[in-house]
């Protein structure tokens, strides 16, 4: 089985029992909610892979020449455009590319050996999760705690300091970012490794099973391989996760001073209730539920923030590859990571609205 | 806790006093006194304002400031900052014509002049690179001349320069400090001649080092805020100019026209920007006009969404109301009741947008897409210094530091602007 389908089978099969048993167990209004979300997802991504083909179809350019380069003949460039149908009219190739989006049918890769492009995908994708999870709690845990203090302290040092720190991070750039770290703790301090995912000598030797690097060494019980993926983690991780934190300083600090500004934490002042209780308690509990959904629109700057923290570190992720398969004009790879950077964007955003409305029984049409 | 001071004396009856005033004086002052309400907010947005002038002034004029030509060639290859660059000098016999490195071309078809030079070191190379180069440019010249030296190495800097006092060779290149430090008595017959590289090196070093292929990176620098803010601003405007009147539309008019289009921005909303912007300008091509195009696409939805949702919430006022109970046409109710509601915001999301567009712009030119190499871009110049990572620190830190100063001063502003005009954080 493909490392790809085996996380497809352990992300899915919970959160569709965990679906059902919402479903079953829910109320009439929570019910139709999560339907009426549910369809209206297949509108966006319906808008998002039109977007992607009007870009990859129908602005000037032409990719196929642009991949052959000067050594291809005519005779090689009309087989290739016949072969992947660019002669038909735009309406027929549009309705192809929309079905084989959405079966997932990626075709083969027009460069480098012509591999099936979901294979290489189920070797990248692993990648880019590795580094994403880690990023994203990072950021959480700085983002919460950091954006709840400052709330708590409102207009004093701690809050502009704070308040700074969340400006100074949003104005960097991520990849000078990944650069400066490397300068420092790898070029000169030499504690960590510049790129890669793991010691070549290592990798070799590993056995890969979903391709997540640090699961499959714990699995297999591969201690030194599982350090050595830690090592290669810790800068790409903290780059990103550096990044993201600033977003969400600044969210949870807008939503917990909404919070506190509320009837009943006066009320709970009023009666005698410590200041952290309130913070930490009763207003974070509240601010979290719209710091989460916003947080869960935070995907685009996430993946974005991929793509160049994959570059600057050479992470073999699905950023890096989108960037190497623009540079050789591989146009079938472009056009079908962006599709499934769509369906992944769609998807969070379905399975954020979802627990919202679970956790906020407002939240019903 | 001066801030908290001012804070909590501020009570009605006072503020009613400033508001008061703040009708009499002009609106000049009027933005001086806002100091006192809105504390470290009004010190964000004034520091941020006098730097954002200052940036738009360098990048109108950047040639004022730089020292140097960001494409020209001025020193040897990665000088670090300050670092006193190596010149290599011409040492000839006290008698000899030759004085530069051109004077040593002869007609074709004569034997090449003999020149010596040190082993092992730099100057071999570049000798017979800005050879080249002359020999390029004279070519063509009716004399018909030619610069072709014979490079003779020798093991260490006396043999070399012995065998020009023996007249084996017609002259040698070593470096000028090496020449001061000491050669100069050792060699009483021989004389220094100009540096091989002309007039172009300079001797006081330079601020920021040079890059790769010995451009200034300091007058790089200078010359790329002129990009950045071309592209920050262009696609802001262009996203404005589109963004507003649709959400104004779609707000006012409700109905299918703004469900269909509020889907559309929100899937547009949704999608990673850089990943959009990376395919845009792939398909388009490197010019400055696509990563504008790209860029503004992304935002538009940006002021569409906020336009629109303050749209929803000012349509239901009772001036509103009012306006259309005594018979003011739709138009004069969107532009003279509703629009004018909108303006903080969208000053607000475009102070926001340009740094956006100006990270974005430089994580395009990272990558090497977006622009073409020949510019003078601060993330095409990152890009360049990631490859010699190990050797030269300055040529990706500086441009970093100048994508923050400018990003940070239009952030910071667009969070001091947020502060001050977002009634919801108003403390009551």
């Amino acid at each position: 089985m493909s490392p790809i389908a085996l996380i497809a089978l352990v992300i899915g099969i919970p959160s569709l029992l965990f679906l059902i048993y919402v479903f079953v167990r829910g109320s009439v209004g929570l019910r139709r909610y999560i339907l009426t979300r549910i369809v209206l997802t297949l509108p966006m991504v319906f808008i998002l892979a039109t977007l992607v083909f009007f870009v990859m179809h129908v602005l000037p350019g032409d990719p196929v020449s642009s991949a052959l380069g000067p050594k291809g003949t005519p005779e090689m460039l009309a087989r290739i455009r016949t072969q992947l149908g660019l002669n038909d009219p735009l309406i027929v190739q549009y309705g192809r590319f929309l079905l084989d989006m959405v079966t997932l049918r990626f075709g083969n890769s027009l460069v480098l050996g012509h591999r099936p492009i979901i294979d290489e995908m189920s070797e990248r994708f692993p990648a880019t999760l590795e580094l994403v999870v880690p990023a994203s709690i990072l950021a959480l845990l700085i983002g919460v705690l950091g954006g709840t203090f400052a709330a708590s302290r409102r207009k004093r040092a701690s809050d502009y300091a704070w308040r700074i720190y969340s400006v100074f991070i949003y104005s960097l750039p991520i990849f000078w970012l990944g650069l400066m770290f490397q300068l420092l703790f790898s070029v000169r301090l030499n504690w960590l490794p510049v790129s890669g995912r793991i010691d070549a000598a290592l990798g070799s030797n590993l056995v890969r099973i979903t391709n997540l690097y640090s699961l499959d060494s714990l699995l297999t019980g591969n201690w030194p391989a599982f350090f050595s993926v830690l090592e290669h983690l810790v800068l790409p991780t903290l780059t990103l996760g550096l990044i993201l934190s600033g977003v969400f300083v600044r969210m949870t600090r807008i939503n917990v001073i909404e919070t506190l500004q509320a009837d009943y934490i006066a009320a709970g002042r009023a009666r005698g209730i410590r200041e952290r209780v309130l913070v930490y308690g009763h207003a974070l509990k509240n601010a979290m539920i719209p710091v989460i959904t916003l947080i869960g629109l935070q995907v685009a700057i996430l993946l974005a923030g991929a793509v160049l923290t994959e570059t600057v570190f050479s992470w073999p992720g699905m950023g890096s590859y989108l960037v190497q398969r623009i540079s050789t004009r591989d146009y079938t790879a472009v056009q079908s990571v962006i599709t499934v950077f769509a369906l992944l964007v769609a998807l969070i955003s379905l399975a954020v609205d979802v627990v919202y409305s679970l956790v906020d029984p407002r939240v019903r049409y | 806790m001066t801030i908290q001071k001012e804070n909590s004396s501020e009570t009605t009856p006072e503020a009613q006093d400033w508001t008061d005033e703040l009708e009499r004086v002009g609106f000049i002052r009027s933005i001086f006194l806002a100091r006192r309400w809105y504390g470290a907010d009004w010190w964000f947005v004034a520091i941020s304002t006098v730097m954002v002038i200052i940036f738009v002034i360098v990048a109108l004029l950047p040639g004022l400031f730089a020292p140097y030509d960001p494409h020209e060639i001025v020193g040897s290859r990665f000088l670090a900052p300050g670092e006193h660059p190596a010149v290599p000098v011409l040492i000839v016999p006290v008698d000899s014509p030759f004085n530069s490195l051109k004077d040593l071309a002869v007609p074709a078809g004569e034997s090449r002049p003999p020149v010596g030079v040190v082993q092992g070191v730099p100057t071999g190379g570049a000798l017979n690179e800005l050879a080249q180069v002359i020999d390029d440019e004279i070519k063509n010249e009716p004399e018909g001349l030619r610069l072709r030296p014979r490079i003779n190495r020798y093991p260490n800097i006396e043999e070399a320069l012995q065998a020009v006092a023996d007249g084996d060779d017609l002259a040698a290149v070593i470096q000028s400090t090496e020449w001061e430090g000491g050669m100069a008595e050792q060699f009483p017959t021989l004389r220094e001649g100009q540096s091989i590289t002309g007039e172009i090196s300079s001797t006081g070093g330079f601020f920021m080092g040079t890059n790769d292929i010995g451009q200034d990176v300091w007058s790089r620098l200078l010359w790329g805020t002129r990009v950045a803010l071309f592209i920050g601003f262009s696609a802001s405007i262009v996203a404005l100019v589109f963004g507003v009147p649709l959400g104004l539309f779609a707000g006012f008019l409700g109905g299918p026209v703004d469900r269909l289009l509020s889907l559309v921005m929100d899937s547009l909303y949704a999608f990673p920007g850089l990943i959009l912007a990376i395919a845009i300008t792939a398909v388009l091509g490197p010019s400055v006009l696509n990563v504008i195009v790209a860029i503004a696409v992304l935002y538009i939805p940006t002021y569409y969404r906020i336009v629109r949702g303050q749209t929803l919430s000012v349509k239901e006022e009772i001036y509103v109301e009012a306006a259309q109970s005594i018979g003011a046409r739709r138009a004069e109710i969107l532009w003279q009741y509703i629009f004018p509601n909108v303006i903080p915001s969208v000053a607000i999301i475009f102070s926001v947008n340009v740094a956006d567009a100006i990270l974005t712009g430089a994580g395009l030119s990272f990558l090497g897409l977006g622009l073409p190499p020949t510019i003078a871009d601060w993330g095409i110049d990152v890009a360049r210094g990631q490859r010699f990572i190990q050797t030269g620190w300055w040529m990706i830190t500086y441009p970093g530091l100048a994508i923050i100063s400018v990003v940070l001063a239009f952030s910071m502003m667009g969070e001091g602007l947020t502060e001050i005009f977002n009634p919801k954080l108003r403390e009551r």
